[in-house]
């Protein structure tokens, strides 16, 4: 027969991590309130390229600043998608065609802050921490994709203000033949790697 | 109240198909739109705007894991005591090391996770949650779920919930000693003194040696004094027999746990707790059972450190007021004649006055410990509730003179030496002749 267990280790548990809580609604970390911050840093940064390259806009699209913090419970559903269609819609329409500025730079960094701030919250609980191990390894992905923002810049600020050659649809068609070609080359789930 | 399963140390669960997130699915959309839009409204600016979004669901799709994970939660120990903490440690198999994870322990009575939130991120495919329990009883500790994403959070499983993992929690006994003998001793182990003569510890006399006496009892002052071999006697060592009869009718005050204000049950589980412990290290004979709980098993007359790990697993097994129409019928049959019967009780509901009453009629030694909180208090600003508590206690005071009237003792629960000045008391009556109702 075993002996009865010990009363050792039994200090209360001293941790208790400080979270917010808004209302009835759950309790946030401050890791989960900082990426609702950078996501609105991300808007703010896109706002502000678009605004100089498009050398002013109505003061009413600085509303959108309040989207990320006003929904930011929502971090896992299709809000986020409508917010940056937005967002690109903006500089579709307020910058003419044919044109290239270098504000695309920055505005590409906000777009990626604000999109990667959105992935990482929905990626755990509100109240969740989350480890520098975690962040560091990000750090290093979007450096790469940001580093093809910078490429295709160059590229772009190149061929700026010379022709395409054939017409502009015949890319868009293109273009639509190898989206649907690799999705029906897919395989679901993917074949094992060997 | 349902009482959960006795122990569950591990649980696991497929974490089923990997589905895209709504962050691939955005970077999908948008990248492919805005290329588009691009390429038709010759706006180079737009693609340098949302490379970096392409990369990100390009990436995403051609890292997707290939691989069904299993969830895997371990709980390092299955019994603690009381206000005792143990890890909980969730597995992800297999985990790439591209993979990320969130372990997240949900709040559950009585038990105290860290961090406070109960989520954790996993690292090298594990995370570890420490649980701390601060109540007796079986319980589960709370559901543990978990989810998965690959790199660039473009593929999800999850959050699944684990089967939920079980621990009994031991009470954690009161302290409790007593230097006064247990009535009655007629076992032959132990460490009471009976009232017979024999091999013991306890001084007796100085008389005449007799043959067969040990050389080593010789008392030599004595016998050098008077010319003729004197020895030491004793009164032999033995063991009692000791009957608990145990309240589980009902668990007034606020449930607090090992860090609050104790319940009317949690007084009475944890003295019943602390007197088999004391007792049993004693080397006497104990044996408890309870009126008012379903599923306790009876528990047989036992002695050791063994019979009291079993003592404190019936106590964990408890659960409050699940039988109410049991008359204690069970429990009061077949006691020991010359048992110490010691009736744990908060006194409020009657049928524990009623059993000592018909415990004492049968000649039987009964001392009822009153196990009623002191810091339950009447509630002053609702003054129909403050009168029925008046009139409870009233009668509850009727009960106990009727009880002290039959020669009953009660005495009210107080840690160490609570029973001391009772037990010497009845150990001195229980040697004077009686006259008792059959």
């Amino acid at each position: 027969m075993t002996q009865p267990p010990s009363a050792t280790g039994s200090a209360p548990l001293a941790t208790t991590v400080r979270t917010l809580r808004f209302g009835t609604g759950p309790e946030w970390s401050s890791h989960q309130l900082a990426l609702t911050a950078a996501n609105t840093l991300g808007v703010g940064l896109y706002l502000a390229a678009l605004s100089q390259a498009a050398g002013g806009f109505s003061g009413l699209y600085w509303l959108i600043l309040l989207v990320p913090a006003t929904t930011m419970s929502f971090a896992g559903s299709g809000l986020s998608l409508g917010l940056l269609a937005v967002l690109l819609y903006s500089w579709f329409i307020l910058l003419p065609a044919g044109s290239f500025t270098w504000w695309s730079l920055p505005a590409a960094v906000g777009l990626l802050l604000s999109h990667s701030a959105v992935s990482l919250s929905a990626t755990a609980p509100p109240a969740a921490r989350f480890n520098r191990e975690h962040l560091r390894r990000r750090l290093r992905g979007h450096a790469v994709a940001l580093s093809a923002a910078v490429v295709m810049a160059a590229g772009a600020a190149l061929l700026s203000g010379r022709g395409l050659g054939p017409n502009p649809a015949a890319y868009a068609i293109g273009l639509a033949g190898v989206v649907t070609g690799l999705w029906l080359a897919r395989t679901n789930p993917p074949r094992p790697r060997d | 109240m349902l009482v959960p399963p006795r122990r569950q140390k591990r649980s696991s669960r497929a974490l089923g198909a990997w589905q895209p997130t709504a962050a691939h699915m955005r970077a999908l959309v948008l990248s492919a739109a805005a290329a588009v839009a691009a390429v038709i409204g010759r706006r180079a600016d737009l693609l340098v705007i949302v490379a970096p979004l392409a990369v990100a669901a390009a990436w995403g799709q051609l890292a997707r894991p290939r691989a069904l994970s299993t969830g895997t939660a371990e709980i390092a120990t299955t019994t603690l005591r009381e206000g005792e903490a143990s890890t909980i440690v969730v597995r992800a198999e297999p985990m790439g090391d591209d993979l990320e994870g969130a372990a997240t322990l949900a709040l559950a009575p009585w038990v105290e996770r860290r961090p406070s939130t109960g989520t954790v991120m996993m690292q090298g495919g594990r995370a570890v949650i420490a649980v701390r329990t601060t109540r007796w009883g079986r319980r589960q500790v709370g559901t543990v779920s978990l989810s998965l994403t690959s790199p660039w959070d473009a593929f999800r499983v999850g959050p699944i919930d684990l089967p939920d993992l079980s621990t009994e929690t031991l009470p954690l006994p009161a302290t409790f000693d007593t230097s006064a003998p247990t009535p009655h001793p007629r076992g032959v182990v132990g460490q009471n003194r009976s009232s017979r003569p024999g091999s013991g510890s306890e001084f007796n006399t100085i008389r005449e040696f007799h043959p067969g006496d040990r050389l080593r009892r010789i008392h030599w002052p004595v016998s050098m004094r008077t010319g003729r071999l004197h020895v030491t006697s004793t009164y032999t060592d033995e063991d009692a027999h000791v009957f608990v009869l145990l309240d589980a009718y009902s668990d007034l005050g606020p449930r607090e746990g090992i860090d609050g204000r104790p319940t009317s049950l949690d007084v009475t589980v944890r003295a019943a707790g602390a007197i088999a412990e004391h007792f049993l290290r004693s080397g006497d004979r104990l044996t408890l059972r309870t009126v008012g709980a379903a599923d306790v098993p009876l528990l047989p007359i036992g002695s050791g450190t063994g019979h009291l790990r079993r003592v404190l697993d019936l106590l964990a097994s408890i659960a409050p007021a699940t039988e109410r129409r049991d008359e204690g019928e069970r429990a009061i049959r077949g006691i020991d004649p010359m048992a110490l019967c010691l009736v744990l009780t908060p006194l409020i509901d009657p049928t524990m006055v009623e059993l000592s009453h018909r415990l004492a009629a049968r000649g039987l030694t009964v001392v009822l410990v009153d196990t009623f909180p002191p810091h339950l208090v009447d509630n002053p600003q609702n003054a129909y509730q403050s009168l029925a508590w008046r009139v409870r206690l009233l009668s509850r005071e009727a009960q106990v003179s009727s009880l002290v009237a039959r020669g009953v003792p009660v005495v009210p629960w107080r840690g160490p030496g609570s029973l001391d000045h009772v037990l010497r008391d009845v150990a001195r009556r229980s040697s004077a002749p009686r006259l008792v109702r059959r």
